[in-house]
């Protein structure tokens, strides 16, 4: 054993480094978040509680296909429809069981109208499980109270390929082109809040 | 062994540590027979945390069993989502697009950073550190919250897809992880001042559990448990995926084998991932983050299934009854996960849906490996031995 080594163990040199080290830490700002008093915005594309967009007259943009409850990996989604009086598709029924739902995401990226979503709300507790079956009128509920709260768009962060996946191409050209008429559609959501 | 002495009797006691126990990582069940502080026999019992990952494998159409691959090893979910997809990737013969290569690459060492991190955190504190386990998890909130920018959720990502990512990725999330990488490195030496030298982190850890490269390579032993062997292997370097090949990285192995090789071995891997990083941000190809080749096995982009009917078709097709068109076949496909050689083994019949899903978790095979390393130990050691050997319940028992 070294000289160095007896005087490291005899005055605990390596535990002082620590303790200057945890002392100096006492100066640092604090990491922790106070949270009920101050919240942290979620990043956009926060999957969170679902939602049902609506239509600029108000209704709900679900046609019925039924894709989200078909690929739902945890079969949590409900869809049942009827025929109306001319002979169009009408959504029943849409539920939610949001205790059993995983947040994959999935059902978002399924739906070809973009009629649910996952919104960044994610402050919903209850005392009963019949408060987190979603039916149609609280889905729809939570998409007004998701779209008086937004900032950004929703859509520009969750979807999958962004315009700048395609910089350049011929392809890209059109599909920029499709995108600006899909530019209109994500406005023509925000307005029929 | 038993003995008769007189009228008193002496035998080895049995206890049970766990299913709920702090220490062991969720929800192993230890059966220890003990002669004082001694451990005379220790016999592992897995299965509480079973969900039957593999059989509801078989029941969901490809793209839907992805987030169940989630909470295998939900502390590296991202390294378990980047396994999943490169497996069926290879047995439908499809492959990344380069961009999407780099972020998976990137995206799963974050994983790793995130996954060890915390497997320092609370081994440190079992060891009797505590002040590792809450610097450490300062760090470990940066990550999920950079997870969070990138995916929308913290821990649970489904991230990855089958023929490349979700989306892609922003500026602001780049400069985040960029800053993070170059601050990184500062934040290890921490650790390291208050555990390295230590003297009790020392006596806990050096010569304890002890494997030597024989018995780590017999019992099957994968990631740091293997390289803190002293044996060379890492998937990574070896049959390299992704974009594993296009980076520059060391792979630190330890010598002795024993609970301070493995923790020095799982801290320079930290540094590694954040050089790989690094190099992944600075290199960052451009174009698509979905292959547009394979139009049968990925879901068309939104903006045409209203447009094309195609599109329409095949969208429809593959959420309800998944990639129909998927060739008849086996595969296995093996990556290194923060743990170990995590593995997925299809069996395909030519349906939307494997025929059989099996997976090689290295926490299971770890787990297997406790009695050898508790077995003569002090009670106390156990407890250093659950830590080092790094196991998730929820890999483990699938």
């Amino acid at each position: 054993m070294g000289l160095r080594k007896i005087i490291n163990k005899v005055l605990m040199l390596e535990i002082l480094k620590g303790m200057a080290l945890t002392f100096k830490a006492l100066f640092r700002r604090p990491v922790t978040r106070q949270y009920p008093k101050y919240k942290r915005e979620p990043f956009g594309g926060f999957r969170g509680l679902h939602a049902l967009t609506r239509r600029p007259d108000g209704d709900a943009t679900c046609v019925g296909c039924g894709l989200c409850a078909a690929i739902c990996p945890s079969k949590c989604i409900k869809v049942r429809t009827t025929t109306g009086p001319d002979h169009k598709k009408i959504v029943k029924q849409y539920e939610v069981e949001v205790l059993r739902c995983l947040y994959c995401g999935l059902c978002v990226e399924a739906c070809p109208y973009k009629a649910v979503v996952l919104t960044d709300i994610y402050e919903y507790s209850g005392f009963t499980r019949e408060e987190f079956l979603m039916t149609k009128d609280k889905l729809l509920a939570n998409w007004d109270r998701f779209a008086e709260s937004r900032k950004k768009s929703y859509f520009a962060r969750f979807w999958r390929p962004l315009l700048s996946d395609f910089k350049g191409s011929a392809e890209q050209a059109a599909l920029k082109d499709l995108s600006k008429a899909q530019r209109h559609k994500d406005i023509y959501i925000e307005a029929g809040r | 062994m038993p003995e008769q002495k007189g009228k008193l009797r002496k035998k080895e006691l049995t206890i049970n540590m766990g299913p709920q126990h702090p220490a062991t990582h969720g929800v192993l069940r230890l059966e220890l027979d003990i002669d004082g502080e001694t451990v005379v026999k220790c016999t592992p019992h897995v299965g509480y945390l079973h969900r039957g990952t593999e059989k509801l494998g078989e029941n969901r159409t490809y793209l839907a069993a992805l987030p169940l691959t989630d909470r295998l090893d939900y502390i590296s979910s991202m390294a378990n989502n980047v396994g999943y997809c490169l497996a069926v990737e290879r047995l439908f013969g499809i492959e990344a697009p380069e961009r999407a290569k780099f972020i998976r690459t990137m995206a799963s060492e974050m994983a790793r950073i995130s996954s060890h991190l915390l497997w320092l955190g609370t081994h440190a504190l079992d060891i009797g550190a505590m002040t590792v386990f809450l610097y450490a998890f300062k760090e470990r909130e940066w990550i999920l919250d950079l997870f969070e920018m990138l995916t929308g959720a913290r821990l649970t990502v489904t991230y990855p897809r089958i023929g490349g990512v979700r989306n892609d990725v922003s500026e602001e999330f780049l400069s985040s992880l960029y800053k993070f990488t170059d601050e990184f490195p500062k934040n290890i030496e921490e650790y390291e001042t208050l555990i390295d030298q230590n003297r009790i982190w020392l006596q806990r850890t050096k010569n304890i559990g002890i494997i030597t490269a024989e018995e780590a390579v017999n019992w099957g032993l994968t990631g740091p448990m293997l390289r803190g062997s002293g044996v060379d292997y890492d998937l990574r370097k070896y049959c390299p995926y992704d974009a594993y090949d296009k980076v520059d990285f060391d792979v630190p192995l330890g010598k002795n084998g024993d609970t301070y090789d493995r923790y020095r071995c799982r801290m320079e891997e930290m540094r590694q991932s954040a050089r790989i990083i690094r190099q992944c941000i600075e290199k960052l190809p451009e174009g698509p983050v979905m292959t547009p080749d394979a139009p049968k096995f990925t879901l068309p982009p939104k903006e045409r299934i209203l447009k094309d009917m195609e599109a329409m078709i095949q969208h429809f097709v593959l959420v309800i009854k998944g990639p129909v068109t998927a060739p008849d076949g086996e595969i296995y496909s093996a990556i290194e996960a923060p743990k170990g050689e995590l593995g997925f083994y299809f069996i395909s019949n030519g349906t939307g849906k494997p025929y059989r899903m099996r997976l090689r978790s290295p926490s299971f095979i770890h787990a297997s490996v406790l009695p050898l390393l508790c077995e003569g130990a002090l009670v106390a050691d156990v407890i250093a031995n659950i830590g080092t050997i790094d196991i998730v319940l929820g890999e483990c028992d699938r």
